[in-house]
């Protein structure tokens, strides 16, 4: 046998796939797994949401008052009881048991827990001027009980955590957070503008007109000159945005509109005491 | 922008050695790759085979000739493959790396052999083994050695 020096074709023993189109195929498929996991979990929580008793709602709202429980408010549930009365007959939220909570701090901001509490932030309280503003605020935090709005956020809230958790092995990424919900700031834009227009309707059940129903926005509005691009990823919509839509379903309605009731005294009070703080 | 790297550190980080390991990866590669077939076409007359014995007539000594190399993966190639442990399949990525150890390693074995004067390397055996074994657990960078011996054949003057 005779030996002829020939060179080697170490080709053969490699593949021809360039690695980057591999790395995009394997890691679309990975994102695409995740995403359809992401859309399931949303669609579960979704149905959870809408199947929740009350109880269950009672004790999730609990554990998350223990972090910042706030002090009970009884001028606001005062308020907020007069708004309950007006509910019609068989209102799903007849079922609640529902509290105020009024906290401290310089958020304008009104939030609803489940399990029937709503918390005010003193920063909101200060830059109420009527009776019918706060009524308005109040009806739309109930609306957002009645969308059940303040669950569906608890739900997603706690993929994220759990999605985040399982990626990084930390509870708290911002940059998930800030990510997803940017995306989810549409979705949530929409609630608060489906949680207005309940609001409204309650409104003109409480007191026979809608006046006062968008002073408070008009206020923000003329407070803070923000463009209507700082709001395109924020979770509430821009208060202008929010004047138009509400005036417009007034005047669908024929809701007629009169003059507001100034704050009562109690209210006045809390305020007083506030400020002096 | 400063302040949103750090404060995003676990995924830019990731994200800047896969770069790296993608760039300096491939550079590296080429590179060996054409001083693999430079040292492949100089040594083609110089085979090395895995028959045991030869016949000969004249007298030859036998010398254990060895070559071996260490090659190491970078981040690019770790998780393409820990991508593909998800799916299944080839891994694409660690085939050229295995293939440049062995070639080098053989390479460096032939000119072992070329220096001592040797004719032709017979009974030549290939080993592997990995380093780092824990490459894909512990966030640690494998490597892979390749070893390459045979027995190269002097004919005495």
């Amino acid at each position: 046998m005779k030996f002829v020096p020939k060179e080697a074709d170490g080709a053969v023993n490699i593949s021809k796939t360039h690695p980057l189109a591999e790395m995009a195929w394997l890691g679309g498929g990975l994102f695409l797994l995740a995403a359809l996991v992401y859309l399931g979990l949303t669609l579960l929580t979704g149905w959870i949401v809408h199947h929740l008793p009350v109880d269950a709602e009672v004790w999730i709202g609990k554990e998350i008052l223990q972090q910042e429980p706030g002090i009970p408010s009884p001028p606001l549930k005062k308020r907020l009881d007069a708004l309950v009365e007006c509910l019609p007959q068989g209102s799903p939220l007849k079922r609640y048991d529902f509290s105020v909570r009024l906290i401290e701090s310089d958020t304008v901001n009104a939030v609803a827990l489940p399990g029937g509490t709503i918390v005010v932030f003193s920063g909101l309280l200060k830059e109420v001027a009527s009776e019918n503003e706060l009524s308005m605020i109040l009806a739309h935090e109930l609306g957002h009980f009645a969308h059940r709005d303040h669950l569906k956020r608890l739900g997603k809230g706690i993929i994220l955590g759990a999605a985040s958790w399982l990626l990084f092995k930390n509870s708290s990424q911002p940059f998930l957070f800030t990510f997803v919900s940017g995306l989810d700031a549409r979705y949530s834009q929409s609630q608060e503008e489906d949680a207005d227009m309940w609001g409204l309707h309650l409104l003109y059940r409480r007191y026979g007109h809608v006046g006062g129903s968008v002073d408070f926005f008009a206020r923000l509005l003329k407070k803070k000159r923000q463009g209507r691009l700082a709001y395109l990823f924020a979770s509430h919509p821009h208060p202008q945005k929010r004047i138009e839509r509400l005036v417009a379903a007034a005047r669908e309605q024929k809701y007629p509109v009169k003059a507001v009731e100034p704050l009562g005294s109690d209210i006045q009070n809390l305020l007083e005491d506030l400020n002096r703080e | 922008m400063g302040e949103f790297i750090l404060q995003n550190l676990n995924l830019v980080l990731p994200l800047f050695l896969l770069a790296l390991g993608y760039v300096a990866g491939s550079i590296a590669e080429r590179r060996h790759y054409r001083s693999i077939e430079m040292r492949e076409q100089e040594l083609v007359s110089l085979p090395a085979v895995t028959l045991k014995e030869i016949q000969e007539d004249d007298a030859v000594t036998g010398r254990l000739v060895v070559g071996s190399v260490v090659v190491s993966i970078d981040y690019f190639k770790r998780a393409l493959a820990i991508l593909r442990n998800i799916f299944g399949g080839r891994v694409a990525s660690y085939e050229s790396l295995v293939d440049r150890a062995r070639r080098e390693a053989i390479l460096r074995m032939k000119e072992e052999a070329a220096s001592l004067g040797a004719y032709i390397v017979v009974n030549m055996r290939i080993e592997m083994s990995a380093i780092g074994q824990s490459a894909n657990r512990k966030k640690q960078v494998g490597s892979v050695e390749a070893i390459a011996y045979g027995t190269a054949l002097i004919k005495q003057a």
